[in-house]
């Protein structure tokens, strides 16, 4: 009789990376659905068309260098829904086309693939497509949360994201329960928030957080595992600066992209910051 | 009762190394007649014979570690009862009688160390996964525990003890009701996760004394113990028995998973077949639990006095997922016990950066398999931290 042995552990959780990421990509789709619902057909070519170019723009690049296709991780399918969402509907379909492209090769396929990022990728192509097409990427409305019927479906959304805050943050305690992205970046920057305005004198400006938008860039975006750091402590320092990085933005502008920047500063500092908080092990000095 | 008691194999296998430490001298031969509780291994440590009977072979055999250990083979006489010697306790003799009854924790240590003073003791409750062998002893010989406990405390001076039991265990209940006349022993509820070799992390959280690095708790008055070391201090002052039995978890694939009393040295094939025998084809039979045990090649393996559990798994328990690239979720070192940087070490590591491991505490690891068991990228982390440690002694020797 013969018997098998390996390294420890013999059991393993049933988590793999592949459902980290279609867990998320699910808790995406209650709001995906309502944007549609919302905005029509343009909310529905825009993320057909981006996630199928994340799809197959990753095919081509990992064919082409003769890497082995990672599709079914549902990492380009999750960057695409991400970079879909945050578009407004009125824009051209070729411009989130591009992004979409640009998402997967420049920020994902150079930086390293999944695992080894310094940005989000779907910011990274959001700030693209700002920077190359400011005027097509412009919102018609900017929310505001009026009443208590906009926390359901926001009539005054400007991006898809934006049709329902409730829905956006179902999927959030989904993805926080499962702990699909990181809890103590998500909750310390979303109460952090939401408790600091009102102090700070910006409590006017309340109602322009409390949108599909920055709950999304708080949760699924700022706490992404593989680009928010990884240490107990770091992980707090990241989600007060920025909150900090936010309010300050938002002391100049109620703009959706100034949070969206304020994650990729953050990106920038998240190994910073691992490097100078790992812990002592117990016993350590 | 839930321990059931498997009788006597025909031969038992007893290593002579069964603790963290060298191989101990045999004081047998081949032809020699041993009874029950005859002293058979002696040197940094004492290892007695589980049956009577006739030693047949002293070799090199399989040990549950992996490894070819010297090791004592008695094949058993029929019929032949162990005589009890009664015991005379006073102070300074518990302390010998323990000592010469070879009690030895489930991580190798032996439970009697050091001559400090100690003013805790912290005896681990807490089973995971497949291993129930601490509930069931709790459960079925309370008072004998308590006994035990009370026992070293007074060899070693301690005014205080805590027991830390799992939170929803059965065992909670039974052993608060045991423990209402002693003030000063205290159950707590955990949910922690405690395997071998945590000791510090026990001292830390229970005895709240912190324990640095390159010390041991008792250093700091504090001794951290098992339910099961208990019972065998029990054992051998009430019994007169040395460390010869163990209770052990046999789960998994077997007709009848349960806790079971068994003589040192049984082979655990022999302990499956008594369990109703395995329920399909076995292919992998792990020794002291599914997360941080080790894989057995043989069933001739023996139960030695380390082991608490014994899990059968076939072809369809086997995980064999694809590894993934690290994704930075930082699952890990949420889960450590020690507060180290898994994912870091395992980079490090496996790209032979020896040094990085070192500056990041690689040797304080316990190798519980935790992190590899939450990992959702698959990756052998304690695999590639063994061969880390290994590298990290090696650079060291070369300076």
């Amino acid at each position: 009789m013969t018997y098998t042995i390996s390294p420890l552990p013999h059991v393993k959780s049933k988590e793999s990376v592949k459902s980290v990421m279609w867990g998320t990509v699910a808790a995406l789709i209650p709001i995906t659905v309502a944007a549609i619902y919302l905005f029509g057909l343009p909310a529905l070519t825009i993320v057909l068309a981006t996630v199928t170019t994340a799809v197959v723009t990753e095919i081509v690049i990992y064919k082409a260098a003769s890497q082995p296709i990672t599709i079914s991780d549902g990492n380009a399918v999750l960057i695409g829904l991400l970079l879909a969402l945050i578009m407004p509907p009125s824009v051209p379909i070729w411009v989130p086309i591009i992004g979409a492209a640009f998402a997967i090769a420049i920020p994902k396929y150079i930086f390293g693939g999944t695992g080894t990022l310094v940005f989000h990728p779907a910011l990274i192509g959001f700030a693209f497509l700002l920077a190359a097409w400011p005027t097509l990427m412009g919102t018609g409305s900017t929310p505001n949360l009026g009443s208590f019927s906009d926390l359901l479906i926001e009539t005054g959304a400007g991006r898809l994201v934006e049709a329902s805050p409730a829905l956006v943050l179902l999927g959030g305690a989904f993805v926080l329960y499962k702990r699909y992205v990181d809890r103590r970046v998500a909750l310390s920057a979303t109460i952090l928030l939401l408790l600091l305005m009102p102090i700070v004198g910006m409590g006017s400006q309340l109602p322009y957080v409390l949108t599909g938008g920055y709950f999304l860039g708080l949760i699924f975006l700022a706490a992404d595992p593989v680009t928010s750091p990884v240490t107990k402590k770091g992980r707090l320092i990241y989600g007060t600066m920025l909150v900090l990085l936010i309010l300050i933005q938002l002391h100049f502008d109620t703009y959706f992209a100034g949070m969206c920047f304020a994650v990729l500063l953050m990106n920038v500092f998240s190994p910073f910051i691992d490097k100078n908080t790992i812990p002592k092990p117990i016993g350590g000095k | 009762m839930k321990i059931v008691t498997i009788k006597t194999p025909d031969q038992v296998i007893i290593p002579l190394q069964q603790h963290d430490g060298a191989v101990c001298d045999s004081l047998v031969s081949v032809g020699d007649i041993v009874s029950v509780g005859q002293l058979i291994g002696d040197g940094e440590f004492r290892i007695h014979s589980s049956v009577s009977g006739e030693v047949t072979a002293v070799s090199e055999l399989p040990h549950p570690t992996g490894k070819d250990v010297l090791s004592v083979v008695i094949k058993t006489h029929n019929g032949e009862k162990r005589e009890i010697e009664p015991v005379e306790l006073s102070a300074g003799k518990i302390r010998r009688i323990i000592r010469d009854a070879g009690i030895i924790e489930p991580n190798g240590h032996p439970t009697l160390r050091t001559k400090e003073d100690i003013d805790t003791i912290v005896v681990n409750g807490t089973n995971t996964w497949d291993l129930s062998s601490y509930e069931a002893l709790m459960l079925d010989h309370p008072s004998e525990v308590i006994y035990g406990l009370k026992a070293l405390m007074e060899t070693v001076g301690a005014t205080k003890a805590f027991i830390v039991i799992e939170l929803g265990s059965e065992a909670l209940h039974v052993m608060r009701t045991e423990t209402i006349p002693d003030n000063n022993i205290k159950v707590i509820a955990t949910q922690g996760y405690y395997p071998p070799g945590t000791e510090n992390t026990l001292s830390k959280k229970f005895a709240k004394k912190k324990v640095p690095r390159g010390s041991t708790p008792e250093d700091r008055g504090v001794l951290v113990s098992s339910i099961a070391a208990m019972k065998a201090i029990y054992d051998a002052l009430c019994d007169g028995e040395p460390m010869i039995k163990k209770v052990v978890t046999v789960a998994g694939a077997v007709g009848s998973p349960r806790d079971v009393l068994v003589d040192i040295g049984t082979p655990i094939g022999y302990m499956i077949k008594e369990c109703g025998g395995c329920s399909g084809t076995p292919v992998k039979l792990i020794v002291n639990g599914a997360i941080s045990g080790a894989a057995q090649y043989s069933d001739e393996v023996p139960v030695i006095k380390t082991t608490t559990g014994l899990l059968v798994q076939t072809e369809s328990d086997i995980e064999r997922e694809p590894q993934a690239p690290c994704i930075n979720c930082a699952w890990c070192v949420d889960e450590c016990p020690i507060g180290l940087m898994p994912h870091l070490l395992y980079g490090y590591a496996d790209s032979a950066q020896f040094d990085k491991c070192a500056e990041l505490h690689i040797g304080d690891c316990v190798e519980c398999g935790r992190c590899a068991y939450v990992c959702p990228s698959k990756l052998p982390i304690v695999q590639i931290i063994k061969y880390g440690k290994h590298g990290v002694a090696v650079m060291e020797e070369s300076e």
